[in-house]
C-alpha cells in the first residue's frame, strides 16, 4: 500500500515539473524577447505599439461577438454548432442589404439634393440593419436546429458534428448560389466611413482609433453583459442552466426541454447575425465564405477562454486578437504565421489548463 | 421475411458483381494504350482511323496524329478559367474576349469553330483536372489559356503529352516559358518584364528610394514580388520589409503597422484585386498615410476602385490595356453589344484573349487539310509547331511574333493612377 502511493506521487511530481520547467523556460523567453525588442534593439516607436495593441482587441472583439454565441450552445447542448460563422455570414448579408435598400431611398434636402437616407439618418440606419440581421440569422439558427439537430437529438455525439459540417457547407453554398460568388462592399454611412476615426498624437505619429473598431468593442461588451444578466437572472435563463445541468431532470420538473434548445438556438443565430452585421460595417467585405474562418477563430477563442463559460469566450477572443497582432511583433518573427503562433498557445494553455482560461462551463454553479 | 432479406440481397450482390466484371474490361484497355504510348489513347484513336479511309499523308508522319472532324463536326478551342469564387471576373472576362474572336473566325473548309470553357478555379489542382478532362475530348485542338500561372503550370505538362498548343492570354509567371514546353506559349508580357519595368518606374520617376514590398504567397504575386524587389535593389534602391499576407482574410491592419514601422515611401503589391483593396482601405489607419501603393496588373480594374472609393486616389496600376485603334474599337463595341458591359470593365485581359483565340484559330485554318473523304484533318503536332512560329500576326494588342520560347507578348505594360475615381495613364 505504502509503495503504492509513492509510485503515484511520483507520478505526479514528474509531470508537474515538466509542467513547470516548460512553463519557466517559456515565460523566460518571453520576457528575453520583450526586454530585446522593448529595451535593447527597439524596432518599433511607441505609436506602433499602440497600432498593434488596437488592432488586436479590436480583432478580438470581433472574433468574441462571433464566440459568445458559439459557447452559448456548447453550453448548453455540448455540441459543436461548426455552422456558426456561416449562420454569422447570413446575418451580414441581411445587414448589407438592408444599407444597400436604404442606400436607394432618396431623401433630398435642399444643402444636399443628391442625400439619401443612410447618410441622412445614419443611427436609424445602422439599427436597422441590425434589427433585419439579427431576426434573419435568428430565423436561420431556429431552421437550423429544427432540420440538422433536432432528428439527432438521441444519437451519439459525433453524428450532429458531422451534421454541423454539412449545414455549414451546405449554408455557404446555398449563399453563393443565391447571392453569387462576388465580393460585395458593405457600404456604409458617410459618418461611419471605415478607417476615419479618433486621431491620437503618440511619440510623433498620429494613430487613429477607428469609429467601427470602436463600436465593436462595446457591442462585444454590451451583448456579453445582457447574455450573462438573461442566462443568470431570468427564468428563461434558469431553464436553460437546468437543461445544462441536465436534460431528463429538467423535463422532470416541467421545463420545455425543446422549447428551450430552440430559444438556445434563436438567441445564438440571433448573437452571429449582430457579430455578421459588425463585421460588414467594420471589414466590409461580405461573400458566401465569409463566416469560415472567423468561424475557426471564434472555436479557438470558446475553447482557449473555457468553452461554455461566456466571459471566458470574451476574454479568450481579446486574447486571440492580441496574440495575432502583438505576438509576431514580440516574437520578431513574419506576420503571416501569425495562425501558427495563435493555435500554437491554444496548444500551450491547453496542456497547462485542459479547461481553457477561466475553465468552467455554463452548467456549473458560475455559467 | 428475413428469407426474402437474403434473397434480395444475394440477388444484389450477384448483379453488382456482374456489373463489376463487365465495367472492368473496357476500363483496362485506355489504362494499358495510355501507359504503353506517350500520347493518350484518344488522339491516337482518330489517327489510326484516318489512316484507314484515306487521310492525307501527313497524319500518318505527324508525331502526335490527326483531330478528325467529319462533316458537321465544330474544332474546338478550350479554355480552362476560374468561372466562380473570388476570380471569377478574371474567367468570364478571358472568356467573353476570347468567345468573341471565335465568333469572328468563320470556318475552315466549311467547319465552324467553338470555344469550350470549363472552370479551373484558377488553382493548380483544378487546372490539372480540366486539361485532363480536355485531353480526352478528340475535337479539341488548341487552348487559348490557362488564365493564372498556378493552373497554367499544372496543365502544361498534361497538354505536353497529348500535343495540344496552348496560348495563354494572362499567365505572367516567368517560369512557365524556362521549361522548354513545345506547347506553351503567351501572349502577355512576363511578370519579369513588369516587375523591372515597375521597379524603374518607382526608382527613376516616382524617386522612391525606400520601398516595402507585399505579396499575397500566390505563384504570380510571389514571382512578380521577388522580380521587383532584385530590380529595385540592383538599381540602387534599398526595400525595407519584403512580407506576405494571407489571401482571402478582411483584416490586414497589423501586418500594415509592421510594415509602417518601417517607414517606406511606397509599397509593391503583387497580387489580385481583393487583398489588394483590403490593404489600400486600412493603409490610413495603421499609420501609412501618404505612402504610395504601387500595385501589378492583377489590381487593375474597375472593381478595385469600387471597393476602394477614395482611398484609391493616386494609387498606381500596371495594365496592357492596348493603344486605341479601329479594330480595338470595333471589338469594344461588339463586346458591349454581346455582354451589356464595356470591355475591360471586368479585367485587363479581354484583349489579349480575343488575341489568343484569334491566332489560335489562324494557326489552325494554316495547317488544317480537307481530306478526300471529306473529313477535315487538322495534325497536332504541325499544329503545335505553327502556333509556335506565328509571326507578325496582326492582333488587337498589337504585332504578335512568337520566339523560340514561347514568349509572343506585343507590348510591355502601361502604368495608370487613380484620379478622382478612374484609372489616367500615368506620365510616362
Amino acid at each position: 500500500m505504502a509503495t503504492e502511493n509513492k509510485v503515484n506521487k511520483k507520478k505526479v511530481s514528474t509531470y508537474k515539473i515538466v509542467q513547470i520547467v516548460l512553463g519557466v523556460l517559456f515565460g523566460g523567453y518571453i520576457v528575453w524577447r520583450l526586454y530585446q525588442i522593448l529595451i535593447a534593439n527597439p524596432v518599433y516607436g511607441p505609436d506602433t505599439w499602440l497600432r498593434f495593441a488596437i488592432a488586436g482587441i479590436i480583432l478580438g472583439s470581433v472574433y468574441a461577438l462571433v464566440a459568445i454565441g458559439y459557447t452559448l450552445v456548447y453550453g448548453i447542448l455540448h455540441m459543436i454548432n461548426f455552422a456558426h460563422g456561416d449562420i454569422m455570414m447570413i446575418g451580414a448579408f441581411g445587414g448589407y442589404f438592408v444599407f444597400e435598400a436604404l442606400k436607394n431611398i432618396s431623401t433630398p434636402t435642399v444643402a444636399d439634393p443628391k442625400l439619401n437616407f443612410l447618410n441622412a439618418h445614419p443611427i436609424v440606419s445602422v439599427i436597422l440593419a441590425f434589427v433585419v440581421g439579427v431576426s434573419v440569422a435568428a430565423l436561420s439558427g431556429y431552421f437550423l436546429e429544427r432540420i440538422a439537430y433536432r432528428p439527432l437529438r438521441n444519437a451519439p455525439r459525433l453524428v450532429p458534428l458531422i451534421s454541423a459540417i454539412g449545414a455549414s457547407i451546405f449554408l455557404e453554398n446555398a449563399a453563393m448560389l443565391m447571392f453569387g460568388a462576388q465580393r460585395r462592399d458593405f457600404t456604409n454611412p458617410v459618418v461611419l466611413t471605415r478607417g476615419n476615426g479618433w486621431e491620437i498624437p503618440v511619440g510623433g505619429g498620429t494613430v487613429i482609433l477607428t469609429y467601427t473598431g470602436v463600436l465593436t468593442f462595446v457591442l462585444s461588451i454590451v451583448i456579453l453583459v445582457l447574455l450573462y444578466l438573461l442566462v443568470q437572472r431570468t427564468r428563461m435563463g434558469r431553464a436553460m442552466r437546468a437543461v445544462a445541468e441536465n436534460k431528463n431532470v429538467a423535463a422532470l420538473m416541467g421545463i420545455n426541454v425543446d422549447g428551450i434548445i430552440s430559444q438556445t438556438f434563436i438567441l445564438s443565430g440571433g448573437l452571429a447575425g449582430a457579430a455578421g452585421v459588425m463585421w460588414g460595417i467594420h471589414l466590409g467585405l461580405v461573400y458566401y465564405f465569409l463566416g469560415f474562418i472567423p468561424g475557426i477563430k471564434a472555436f479557438t477563442s470558446a475553447v482557449l477562454g473555457g468553452i461554455g463559460n461566456l466571459p471566458g469566450a470574451m476574454l479568450g477572443g481579446l486574447f486571440l486578437g492580441g496574440v495575432e497582432s502583438l505576438g509576431p511583433a514580440v516574437l520578431g518573427i513574419d506576420f503571416q504565421l501569425k495562425d501558427v503562433l495563435a493555435f500554437g498557445i491554444l496548444v500551450l494553455v491547453l496542456i497547462f489548463r485542459p479547461t481553457g482560461i477561466l475553465g468552467e462551463v455554463l452548467s456549473e454553479e458560475k455559467v | 421475411m428475413s428469407k426474402r432479406i437474403y434473397a434480395l440481397a444475394s440477388l444484389l450482390l450477384f448483379a453488382s458483381m456482374m456489373l463489376a466484371a463487365c465495367g472492368s474490361t473496357p476500363t483496362a484497355a485506355p489504362a494499358a494504350t495510355e501507359a504503353s504510348t506517350e500520347a493518350p489513347a484518344v488522339t491516337e484513336a482518330p489517327a489510326t482511323e484516318a489512316a484507314a479511309a484515306g487521310a492525307p499523308e501527313v497524319c500518318a508522319t505527324d508525331e502526335f496524329g490527326c483531330a478528325v472532324f467529319k462533316p458537321g463536326d465544330v474544332i474546338k478551342i478550350g479554355m480552362g478559367a476560374p468561372m466562380t469564387g473570388d476570380y471569377a471576373a478574371f474567367g468570364i472576362d478571358i472568356s467573353q474576349g476570347a468567345m468573341i474572336a471565335v465568333q469572328d473566325a468563320g470556318d475552315v473548309d466549311g467547319f465552324k469553330f467553338e470555344l469550350v470553357t470549363e472552370d479551373d478555379g484558377g488553382s493548380p489542382e483544378g487546372g490539372a483536372a480540366v486539361a485532363n478532362k480536355f485531353v480526352t475530348d478528340p475535337a479539341i485542338v488548341a487552348i487559348a489559356g490557362h488564365i493564372f500561372s498556378g493552373a497554367t503550370n499544372a496543365a502544361m505538362p498534361i497538354y505536353e503529352k497529348a500535343g495540344i498548343p496552348m496560348m495563354s492570354p494572362s499567365a505572367t509567371n516567368p517560369d512557365l516559358t524556362k521549361q522548354s514546353s513545345k506547347v506553351f506559349n503567351r501572349l502577355v508580357f512576363t511578370d519579369a518584364d513588369q516587375g523591372r519595368f515597375a521597379a524603374e518606374y518607382l526608382f527613376n520617376k516616382l524617386s522612391i528610394t525606400k520601398l516595402a514590398v507585399i505579396h499575397d504567397g500566390s505563384s504570380y504575386g510571389q514571382g512578380l514580388a521577388q522580380v521587383t524587389n532584385d530590380e529595385f535593389i540592383k538599381l540602387g534602391g534599398e526595400v525595407v520589409e519584403f512580407t506576405a499576407i494571407t489571401p482571402g482574410e478582411s483584416d490586414y491592419s497589423a501586418t500594415l503597422a509592421d510594415v509602417a514601422a518601417k517607414q517606406p515611401q511606397a509599397i509593391y503589391f503583387g497580387g489580385y484585386n481583393a487583398e489588394a483593396a483590403v490593404i489600400v482601405n486600412q493603409m490610413k489607419q495603421s499609420g501609412l498615410d501618404g505612402v504610395v501603393f504601387f500595385g501589378d496588373d492583377g489590381t487593375f480594374g474597375q472593381d478595385f476602385l469600387d471597393r476602394t472609393g477614395a482611398n484609391s486616389e493616386g494609387t498606381y496600376s500596371t495594365s496592357l490595356v492596348p493603344p486605341a485603334t479601329d479594330a480595338k474599337a470595333a471589338f469594344d463595341a461588339a463586346y458591349e453589344a454581346a455582354y451589356q458591359t464595356p470591355a475591360g470593365k471586368l479585367s485587363p485581359y479581354t484583349w489579349t484573349a480575343y488575341d489568343s483565340a484569334a491566332s489560335l484559330v489562324s494557326a489552325i485554318k494554316s495547317v488544317a487539310v480537307l481530306g478526300g473523304d471529306g473529313n477535315l484533318y487538322i495534325p497536332r503536332g504541325a499544329l503545335v509547331a505553327a502556333v509556335r512560329s506565328i509571326k507578325e500576326y496582326q492582333g488587337l494588342s498589337g504585332v504578335v511574333t512568337c520566339q523560340e520560347n514561347g514568349e509572343c507578348a506585343s507590348s510591355g505594360p502601361t502604368f495608370y493612377v487613380a484620379k478622382d475615381g478612374t484609372w489616367v495613364e500615368a506620365e510616362k
